[in-house]
């Protein structure tokens, strides 16, 4: 296959308590395509996405990243992590530091740039995300959104070769989605390579060039927006669907 | 009840001596055993299951034995002579201030490790997002955050320290409850040469829990700027 940049085979997680999260899911993520991760709570969208760089250490199967089999024991994991940035549902801000700390702290410790040529970049991802007037700031004077944003920014400033998002917007409220979401468009229009958990169906039949429907720890259907929202043919996904479509 | 041994500058000299040595001790014992207290704190916040246990081990068997005993173990085990270094005699000040710093460690211990579980395990998450490693985001990260956690609780272990030097009065160092017991002999005032100590005692407690308790919504205040 061409440009997979990303190819999970077999990949699970089961938890210590014996919970199935993830049950030996295939996946392959062109460089440059949006996937967006559907289904209900619990499906294990969330164990599966924080399998792909590691924060959840798999129990089975392989993540292939570039060509480089993350679970192999000599490949230094956090050399690919800073590879692969990530968005959390709850932000995950460094609380101590300031917007633009937050935004240099990974360029200066881990890439090891210096704090003018870090700065420099901040400022400009500061500019990107609509935010310039808050480098000073710290995160818990920010609004919900503005934390998102700056939350992206943050991973952006790794110049990431894939992004992932766990549910960006599921804890903002209603009228602070819009301004993450367009960001995200952005990043999307730009070419980034992206993997989104969410529940934001507009979004995903417009961005998306996958989509992904999970159910019970497994893919059930994977598919265009068009196949996916158009003639699903999992009933699963037609009765998700229909509960997250009459929702809204 | 007579107080009066209060306007003797000789007796008043020996209260103050004591005092300050007090104070001194409980310094030295806090500052070094929060170093060493880094050891036990990281062994229980190990992967490492043998760590884990020799961690444990450790934090239990301190805070499970009075630190009387621990410092009459600690001195038998330590028979140097007499050396007496600018009036304190180093023969039983050094096993009394190992035992007292070994006994903070393993308070101190947990009062860390709890700092640290208390952050929110998303910053670690987010931390090795950005591929920072553990040692790297445990500096950066938990540790500047955990602190907030820590001196506070760092400021009760310290009262607790000033009140339980006077353990060392059975060393025959000159602090605060020795330097009473001197006034005691000297003076026969059996009832006001303790209560001149407890309040000296209070006297250096008391300001210190405000000053912690002040410094502590001081943080909180500069956690929600
Ligand atoms: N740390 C954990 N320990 C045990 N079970 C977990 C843990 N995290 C998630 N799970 C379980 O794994 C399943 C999938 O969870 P998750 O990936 O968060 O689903 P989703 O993101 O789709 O809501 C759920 O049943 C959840 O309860
Ligand atoms: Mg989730």
């Amino acid at each position: 296959m061409p440009d997979n940049l990303l190819v999970l085979s077999g990949l699970s997680k089961t938890f210590s308590d014996g919970t199935v999260a993830v049950d030996a899911v295939d996946l392959s993520i062109a460089k440059g395509t949006v996937t967006v991760i559907i289904g209900p709570s619990g499906s294990g969208k969330s164990t599966l996405l924080r399998m792909i760089n590691l924060i959840e250490p798999p129990t089975a199967g392989h993540v292939v990243f570039d060509g480089i089999d993350l679970l192999q024991k000599d490949v230094d994991a956090n050399a690919l992590r800073r590879r692969i940035g990530m968005v959390f549902q709850l932000f995950n801000l460094f609380p101590h530091l300031s917007v633009l700390a937050n935004l240099t702290i990974g360029p200066m410790t881990v890439l090891k740039k210096s704090k003018e040529e870090a700065e420099e970049a901040a400022r400009a991802m500061l500019v990107k995300v609509g935010l310039a007037n808050k480098a000073d700031n710290y995160p818990a004077q920010l609004s919900g959104g503005q934390k998102q944003r700056i939350a992206i920014a943050r991973a952006l400033c790794m110049d990431p070769e894939v992004m992932l998002f766990d549910e960006p917007t599921s804890a903002l409220d209603p009228e602070m989605i819009g301004e993450v979401l367009s960001v995200m468009k952005k990043l999307a229009a730009d070419g980034m390579t992206m993997v989104v958990v969410t529940h934001e169906m507009d979004f995903a039949r417009v961005f998306a060039d996958t989509i992904i429907v999970m159910d019970g720890g497994k893919i059930i259907e994977a598919g265009t927006p068009e196949v996916i929202f158009g003639h699903p043919t999992n009933p699963r996904t037609k009765e998700f669907l229909h509960r997250v479509i009459d929702k809204e | 009840m007579d107080f009066s041994f209060l306007l003797n500058g000789r007796y008043v000299g020996i209260l103050l001596g004591g005092l300050f040595l007090t104070l001194v001790l409980a310094i030295i014992a806090v500052g070094s055993g929060t170093v060493l207290a880094l050891v036990p704190a990281f062994l229980r916040l190990s992967k490492n299951r043998l760590f884990r246990l020799v961690g444990t081990a450790y934090v239990e068997v301190i805070r499970g034995t009075p630190l009387l005993v621990q410092v009459l173990i600690i001195y038998s085990f330590f028979r140097m002579p007499v050396t007496v270094v600018l009036g304190i005699d180093l023969s039983s000040f050094i096993p009394g201030m190992l035992a007292l710093f070994i006994n903070s460690s393993a308070y101190v211990a947990e009062v860390i490790r709890g700092g640290i579980l208390s952050v929110d395990r998303g910053q670690s998450e987010a931390a090795a997002s950005l591929g920072m490693g553990k040692g790297l985001a445990m500096r950066k990260i938990i540790l500047p955050q955990a602190v907030k956690n820590i001196l506070p609780a760092l400021g009760n272990e310290f009262v607790t320290l000033i009140k339980e030097t006077s353990i060392f009065m059975y060393l025959g160092i000159a602090e605060l409850m020795y330097a009473a017991t001197i006034v005691r002999t000297s003076t026969y005032a059996v009832k006001e040469s303790y209560i001149v100590a407890a309040i000296l005692y209070f006297c250096l407690t008391f300001p210190t829990s405000k000053l912690m308790g002040l410094l502590e919504r001081k943080m909180k205040k500069a956690d929600a700027r």
